[in-house]
């Protein structure tokens, strides 16, 4: 098998998902009303600067959708036995890993800049280097559906998945500075959110929001946030092979 | 001279679910072009074979070779040649039958050009070609299996596996299918097939293998098999009244007794006139023979006397119709 080969599956298997998954109805209800609802609790105390609530909204908004459609997909397919067609099928468990965060991962950017675009332009907040917000949003997209995957690989149905889902999404949401600068946190929780990979996703935002140019710290995100995906993927594709044994 | 490659080579496979042993120790072979029944019960170990056979699952120990490749190590050259339709339809039920087929064919990088031509060809063979741009939602069980076949043989494989391919099908669907599998077989693909139909093994398969608790019970051609149980007689009856089978047997001197509806399926020694001893049975105690026929032995006998099951575990209870036997 070349890696040619399972790249172009991978490839099928994603175009397959978006046809099959992206209008379920959880990747609405998670992936945009939740992070949505949570922006105007939280944006009422006119506390937090507009930078820091647009990248804090469109992370949640790249976490909810992302995750969502994988948790989804995943376990649909294994309820519905599909998944064992995708099993059967020669193509590796990482090309075939691969394969399902690639439609989550494509989600996730289209989310994002239809949030993105009429929240900048209601709060007058201009994006001063709108290619490294765009690279953020693709690679944050990436992680989160890894992440999906990963917690998804767990679960044999649908609010089993949504369970662990939660288990990841919420502490994250309150602790990677979305909502609450990290800088203002007790020392313990700001050593715990350094584990998170949503604190990476909100910086490298804020970098692009607030930078024209590619700073090390956008740079250093990006590069966490990938060791992030590999990790998931990895991790995704050995808890399936222990579950064929 | 050339001796070809087995097709499948399963050496001593064994599969523990905790405590549960599902198979122990499976071995057999397959030759090349051949077709293959794995019969048993269910929960006999049939779908946990065909899961090792086709890397859905790994057997605890022993191997499986598939057209040369071992189905642990070399997991995708092995799957490249292989078809798999499993026991339950695996469809995609949001998409139409044609993106289904062809979503199958882009898994076993079949080229760009033959994928439409060939799932348009399959749809046409299944009877499926007006509902072909129709979502899979709105088919039928019956169409949705023959989707899963058509979806499991897009690639043309070497080697197909089909799981219980008729179970929950009409009969004309199941005509279809067996007609299909001939076809193919005949096209060169080897086909291992499971099936609790016995009807369907005697009529497909060249080599069976009898399969009950994990355990291979017995492999020979079909012909072979029901041989083993020649020099035995089987007879059904109907007496005018219910009769104890225990009694019958006893004074009569039979092998064995079964119930099967309103008649009793009889095993008798070929050295026993049975006639004159159901007619003694009958006349002692005031019993008419409504009616009494002598049946060839069939592979659903060999089965019986083979694993020791009656025929409720069996599971003949569940398909009457499809256990019928060859009137003598």
């Amino acid at each position: 098998m070349t890696l040619g080969e399972d790249l172009s599956k991978a490839f099928y298997i994603a175009r397959k998902d978006m046809r099959v998954y992206y209008f379920k109805a959880p990747n609405f209800t998670y992936g945009l009303l939740m992070p949505v609802a949570l922006y105007l609790a939280f944006s009422v105390s006119g506390t937090l600067s507009p930078a820091t609530l647009i990248s804090g909204l469109v992370s949640l908004v790249i976490l909810f959708g992302s995750m969502s459609i994988e948790a989804v997909s995943v376990v649909l397919e294994k309820q519905t036995g599909t998944f064992e067609r995708l099993l059967a099928a020669p193509i590796s468990l990482l090309g075939l890993v691969l394969g399902k965060a690639l439609a989550g991962f494509a989600i996730g950017p289209l989310t994002a800049i239809v949030v993105l675009i009429p929240v900048s332009l209601f709060s007058g907040t201009s994006v001063l280097n709108p290619i490294a917000v765009f690279v953020a949003i693709c690679v944050s997209s990436f992680t989160f559906a890894s992440l999906g995957i990963f917690v998804s690989c767990f679960a044999r149905w649908t609010p089993e998945a949504q369970m662990y889902s939660n288990f990841f999404r919420f502490p994250m949401a309150f602790l990677s500075g979305t909502f609450i600068p990290v800088e203002s946190m007790p020392q313990f929780l700001q050593l715990f959110s350094k584990v998170l990979p949503l604190t990476y996703s909100i910086d490298a935002l804020r970098e692009g929001l607030n930078n024209s140019f590619v700073t090390g710290s956008f740079l250093f995100d990006l590069g966490i946030l990938t060791l992030f995906s590999a990790g998931f993927m990895l991790a995704s594709a050995k808890v399936l092979e222990r579950q064929l044994s | 001279m050339t001796i070809a490659t087995p097709a499948i080579i399963a050496t001593d496979l064994h599969k523990k679910y905790g405590t549960l042993n599902a198979l122990e120790r499976v071995s057999f072979t397959v030759d090349n072009g051949s077709i293959f029944g794995l019969l048993g019960p269910n929960g006999a170990g049939k779908t946990t074979t065909i899961k090792i056979l086709t890397g859905l699952t790994k057997s605890s120990s022993g191997s499986a070779i598939i057209l040369g490749h071992d189905i642990i190590r070399d997991t995708i050259q092995a799957k490249k040649r292989i078809g798999v339709v499993p026991e339950s339809s695996n469809i995609y039920e949001e998409m139409t039958a044609e993106q289904n087929l062809i979503f199958a064919a882009e898994l076993y990088a079949v080229s760009g050009q033959k994928r439409r031509k060939r799932a348009w060809e399959l749809l046409e063979t299944f009877g499926l070609a007006e509902r072909g741009r129709d979502l899979v939602a709105g088919f039928s069980r019956g169409m949705k299996r023959r989707l899963t076949i058509a979806c499991g043989i897009i690639h043309e494989p070497d080697v197909l596996f089909l799981d219980e391919p008729t179970t929950g099908l009409d009969v004309q669907s199941a005509l279809v299918l067996r007609e299909q599998v001939r076809k193919l077989n005949k096209e060169g693909t080897t086909v291992l097939l499971t099936t609790h139909y016995l009807e369907e093994a005697d009529q497909l398969c060249d080599t069976v293998a009898m399969i009950n608790k994990g355990k291979i019970v017995a492999l020979d051609s079909p012909e072979k098999l029901k041989a083993s149980v020649i020099g035995s007689n089987i007879v059904d009856v109907i007496f005018s009244e219910p009769v104890d089978e225990e009694e019958l047997c006893r004074s009569c001197g039979m092998i064995e007794a079964h119930r099967l509806g309103d008649k009793l399926r009889l095993t008798v020694g070929s050295d026993v006139d049975v006639v004159g001893e159901l007619t003694d049975y009958a006349r002692a105690r005031g019993l008419r023979i409504s009616t009494i026929n002598t049946l060839k032995p069939s592979l659903e006998d060999a089965f019986l006397r083979i694993t020791g099951l009656n025929p409720e575990e069996a599971g003949r209870d569940k398909e009457p119709a499809r256990m019928r036997r060859q009137d003598g």
